[in-house]
């Protein structure tokens, strides 16, 4: 029987090709429902105005009870967006892919997010910790437990009657 | 003339109730958050629609297939919270609905 991951996958990839990704996202590789990779690009005026990166996700069987694992892709030359969220290694501090992941979001929601959290960075800079963690981190990112501070709350796709405290 | 009939077959539709008016003209608002089946299909893990896949109603209002819904709830990172607004989820004793009762 297929698991709970594949038929919900399958069920966001068909509409992917169906109604196509939002401005600036586009889906790269999608050959299982193991490990899913798009580019990202954020449109307009920003700090990464010309850039490209490449997201990964990476799905367990029981994604989305269980938050997909997100990072950039580090490899081939590429790069991880400098930004205060995101190290060098690619790892990404969002609190929507750790204690805030809910199974409503979707892949294409994550990439939006993600999007939006470069476009609204006021200064390019790496984490603070960017050296300790990179050395130390786990290869999979969910093995990290982030401590989420800053002003990004990550909340905006989630329907308006969303409360935070 | 003279009609006679000699043979009959019954159809009949079921859908939940979900309190949804829109539903008909919105898809989406039909299908369950987590799993994104229909509410009148079941869950990944069941086989036959219906009564043994039922759905759930939050104090909140939202609906979701109670087998999804639990699975979630089960979870240490669900924090016991819906998966739409993140308040405390509290199963409803039934179907929350504005409407008012049948007039007949």
């Amino acid at each position: 029987m297929a698991s709970i991951s594949s038929r919900r996958l399958a069920k966001e990839l068909n509409e992917i090709h169906a109604q196509g990704c939002p401005v600036g996202i586009e889906l790269k590789q999608a050959d299982d429902f193991v490990t899913w990779r798009f580019s990202i690009e954020v449109m307009g005026e920003s700090l990464y105005k010309g850039e490209k990166h490449l997201l990964q996700f990476r799905f367990d069987p029981s994604y989305p009870i269980s938050s997909p694992a997100v990072q950039f892709v580090v490899e081939d030359g590429r790069e991880a967006p400098i930004h205060p969220h995101v190290y060098s290694n690619g790892h990404i501090c969002a609190s929507i892919l750790g204690n805030e992941w809910s199974p409503v979001l979707s892949v294409v929601a994550v990439c939006v997010t993600l999007q939006s959290m470069l476009a609204s960075c006021k200064k390019k800079e790496r984490p603070v910790d960017n050296d300790r963690y990179v050395k130390n981190a786990p290869d999979n990112p969910k093995k990290t437990r982030f401590h989420y501070d800053g002003p990004y709350l990550f909340l905006r796709y989630l329907p308006a009657t969303a409360t935070r405290d | 003339m003279k009609v006679k009939i000699k043979q009959w077959n019954a159809v009949a539709q079921w859908r939940w109730d979900t309190g949804n008016k829109d539903a008909a003209d919105d898809e989406e608002g039909d299908v369950c958050g987590i799993c994104r089946v229909p509410f009148e299909g079941c869950c990944p893990s069941c086989r036959v629609p219906g009564d043994d896949c039922p759905l759930i109603w939050g104090e909140c209002s939202h609906v979701f297939h109670m087998h999804c819904l639990l699975k979630w709830i089960g979870t240490a990172a669900s924090k016991q919270q819906c998966p739409m607004d993140r308040r405390p989820w509290a199963t409803a004793e039934r179907r929350v609905d504005n409407a008012p009762p049948p007039t007949t």
